[in-house]
């Protein structure tokens, strides 16, 4: 690298490191659960010097993110580490453009999710940010939530991407989709007229039903909501369904704003019984707009799920009451730095609540209230009450 | 000091109270009010309240001085910030400042205990609830301790039921109670469970002939449906204050008293109750701007934390105040019409500036908002979004503007005007949410001669 080195050159030699670094684990034939062998993680990647490195490069094309950094009194030339890179909040990203790309070059935008009354996250994206996009989550994907060599069929309680090409998630699946050489799919989520998802239930019965019928392994993603709908309804009609084996179930994100919300643990074990699946066999993935790669953590036989970011992001977790990093076993605010993010920003302050475990972390919850503009008083007090004491 | 178990409250975490325990408590409870309080005059219960709103200001009592070192760490906040929130309330339980409530609310010192001469041909009696029962929010002692005052000078049973954790400070009140008068502390049970627990709840609704509730509207909502219609249901819910500067306290010389003030109402309980401002508007026009004074504020709340300091918090509250600091913190590196201000390597205490008037309400903790209004009509129409849900207006204005100003606040629904500097500091006397809060729990016998 020299100094003439710029964000597409990075984006390139990031998309072959990680081909290179994750060569072996797609193929070394270790189921995904059981005895993982370590990802090629910071030596061969450099992770230290590839941070720095594309951090001095988005202060240079990040106007928004630059501002930031100057305001903090932060410059690239005064950076020891990688941990002293400045964070840009997620809410930033409802607020400002926060990218590198000029107009002319972004094709595509991913919105976080929630409501249209709702102000939401913006991540620009490109045609070499997806490329990159794509790089990152596809590896980390398949290690965590695909059995060998097994043929699978797809059942997503999303939308398609013709109908939400604004979401991350449903052009992650989407990606997936295309990378398994297009197997037969469902996406039985719908949109509401707000903009919030819904279920088709018919098209998740009969995917169910198909696979029975075919036993071809399922994989099933969708949000914790939407599961937590799926069951209502399958309890409702009293169905239960034993999958083939070789299906997988992957559970992502949690319950913003909705007025119901299920423990994980309760979740996982409806899903269970449900589909009639090991809960070694349930993924959890993190994952938002604003980031390029993805955490997953699988059910271990014992102790707690937790997660785990691709060799090149890192999840730090930052004591909110000093904004340094927090000791072993103290809950904290999750902060990512994830290289794929090359055209935007890579250093990403999120809004939730983790706590440091292993080379991972284990999520508590999400720290807001509602937004500080353009929700009810009525929830905000509501909210308000469970922060008092007591 | 060791408490003895008198209250269900002192009982240790792990047991648990159940119904068949609960109705007779509360048949003890209606059995020696009729024994030991029933009888009782208004003047001698304000005496024996008196004495214990006295011993309570002495730094050596040792009730006193066991709420200041376990309080901390049972209740979250500093030694110094109880001292001030306690201070505040036992100054204003004595003697006269019962019998001015009584008065106030009742027309006449002993209309609790005889038929009293109203007017010509017409005499009334007021006669409190049997038995009381207090739904407690828990986030600040006052307004529980405030309400066991009242209760027994209505010559109430009273159960008091506490959220989760925080029946610490009600609790060493009504020991208080018990050490100075026995039988006064008979006719008073504390408890505490996670709210919401029906079958306990229904055991209490039953046997109560009043209940009053202090929560969220949801929380309300929910306990009034089991209260039986007959009862009398008292519900005060979540309210939000502010507070408003005009521009001729802000000459140089008196704008650090000001912003003094707007300090001592923050750090007050930690911002956390009704009472507590969420935000500042400020006046244009005086010799320290909006801007400025928003400083002047930030400084004097670092002062305050060396001398007050707010306390530890739980990791989700800190959560909330860091993210939000980031949120402001993009805004103002962005835009000239936001700033931001805070401690350093803590969330003790923050002030966000915005030209952007819209009322916010803040995450408390010592997080307040300081915005710029041409008026008090600006200022209104800014809040609009709370309208009917304030309690308090701090004003920090001259003694020419304060009345009119008092009156426009008045005609806008806000229920408690003070100064600035006073705003957790109420008055025995000050009328809960715009209502008598004695008088509304009494019913009245009107006898025509």
């Amino acid at each position: 690298m020299n100094s003439s080195f710029c964000l597409s050159d990075f984006a390139l030699w990031l998309r072959e490191s990680m081909r290179a670094s994750t060569a072996k684990f797609g193929e070394a034939g270790v189921p995904p659960n059981q005895g993982l062998p370590e990802p090629n993680g910071p030596a061969s990647l450099h992770f230290e010097a590839l941070a720095i490195r594309l951090f001095s490069l988005q202060f240079q094309h990040n106007p928004a993110y630059r501002r930031f950094c100057l305001e903090r009194g932060s410059r690239p030339e005064n950076l020891s580490t990688w941990r002293e890179i400045p964070a840009m909040p997620t809410a930033a990203f409802k607020e400002l453009e926060v990218s590198c790309l000029p107009p002319e070059e972004r094709t595509t935008v991913f919105f976080s999710s929630g409501t249209s009354r709702q102000p939401r996250s913006r991540h620009f994206h490109g045609e070499e940010s997806l490329a990159i996009y794509e790089a990152s989550l596809w590896p980390w994907f398949r290690r965590h939530c695909l059995a060998q060599n097994a043929a699978m069929e797809l059942l997503l309680l999303t939308p398609s991407e013709a109908e939400a090409p604004g979401s991350s998630l449903v052009y992650m699946l989407d990606t997936v989709r295309k990378n398994l050489n297009q197997p037969e799919t469902v996406f039985a989520g719908r949109i509401e007229q707000d903009g919030a998802w819904t279920l088709d239930f018919d098209a998740v019965l009969s995917a169910l039903e198909a696979s029975a019928t075919t036993k071809r392994p399922l994989f099933i993603a969708g949000t914790a909501f939407l599961f937590m709908h799926l069951l209502d309804h399958l309890a409702g009609l009293n169905l239960r369904f034993e999958l083939p084996p070789g299906s997988r179930v992957m559970e992502t994100g949690g319950y913003k704003g909705r007025a119901r919300a299920l423990p994980r643990e309760e979740l996982h074990g409806s899903i269970a019984e449900r589909f009639g699946i090991a809960r070694s066999q349930i993924v959890r993935e993190y994952g938002m707009s604003e980031l390029s790669s993805q955490a997953y953590a699988v059910s271990p036989g014992s102790g707690r799920p937790f997660f785990r970011f691709p060799p090149w992001a890192r999840a730090q977790i930052v004591s909110p009451e000093t904004g340094q990093e927090a000791g072993e076993g103290e809950p904290g605010l999750i902060r990512v730095f994830d290289l794929a993010n090359v055209y935007s920003v890579m250093a990403i302050q999120t809004e939730d609540l983790g706590v440091r475990q292993a080379d991972g972390f284990e999520l508590l919850g999400r720290a807001t209230l509602a937004e500080p503009r353009g929700c009810s008083l009525m929830s905000d007090t509501n909210e308000l009450a469970e922060l008092l004491p007591g | 000091m060791n408490l003895p178990n008198y209250f269900l409250a002192d009982l240790p975490p792990e047991a648990s109270v159940g119904p068949a325990m609960l109705v007779e408590a509360c048949q003890a409870l209606k059995r020696n009010r009729e024994r030991y309080l029933a009888g009782r005059t208004t003047q001698d219960l304000i005496r024996s309240l008196a004495e214990v709103g006295e011993a309570w200001l002495r730094p050596d009592y040792p009730l006193r001085a066991l709420a200041l070192e376990k309080g901390p760490a049972a209740t979250g906040f500093s030694r110094a910030t109880l001292a001030a929130g306690l201070d505040s309330f036992f100054k204003e339980l004595s003697a006269e400042r019962l019998l001015a409530l009584v008065e106030q609310d009742l027309g006449h010192a002993h209309a609790l205990d005889e038929m009293t001469r109203f007017e010509r041909g017409r005499s009334a009696i007021a006669i409190g609830p049997e038995f009381l029962v207090h739904i407690a929010a828990g986030n600040l002692p006052n307004p529980t301790l405030a309400s066991i005052v009242l209760g027994l000078l209505a010559k109430s049973a009273q159960f008091v039921k506490c959220a989760a954790g925080t029946s610490f400070l009600p609790r060493l009140f009504a020991h208080s109670i018990y050490e100075a008068e026995p039988k006064l502390g008979a006719c008073i049970e504390i408890a505490q469970w996670h709210g919401g627990n029906q079958p306990l709840e229904e055991v209490l609704f039953a046997e109560a002939d009043c209940v009053t509730a202090t929560g969220t509207d949801e929380t309300l909502a929910t306990i009034r449906q089991y209260v039986p219609i007959k009862k009398r249901f008292l519900g005060y819910g979540h309210r939000v204050s502010f507070g408003f500067i005009t521009n001729r306290v802000l000459s140089t010389r008196h704008a650090p008293k000001v912003a003094s003030q707007a300090a001592s109402d923050i750090a007050a309980w930690n911002q956390l109750g009704c009472l507590s401002p969420h935000l500042l508007y400020v006046q244009p026009g005086g010799e320290i701007s909006p801007e400025r004074f928003a400083e002047m504020l930030a400084d004097e709340l670092e002062r305050r934390e060396q001398t007050e300091p707010r306390g530890e918090l739980p990791v989700k509250a800190a959560a909330v105040i860091a993210t939000r600091r980031a949120f402001y913190e993009v805004r103002a590196a962005h835009s000239p019409g936001t700033r931001l201000w805070h401690s350093r390597n803590s969330t003790a205490w923050t002030v966000v500036f915005e030209a952007d008037p819209r009322f916010q309400v803040s995450c408390l903790n010592r997080f307040v908002y300081v915005k710029a209004v041409a008026d008090l009509a600006g200022a209104l129409h800014s809040a609009a979004a709370v309208q009917g849900q304030v309690s308090t207006v701090g004003l920090a204005a001259s003694e020419e503007q304060a009345r009119e100003l008092a009156t426009e606040l008045a005609h806008w629904g806000v229920t408690r005007v003070c100064q600035l500097g006073r705003m957790q500091q109420p008055p025995l006397t000050w009328r809960h949410d715009g209502r008598p809060a004695l008088g509304d729990l009494v019913t009245w016998t009107d006898w025509e001669t």
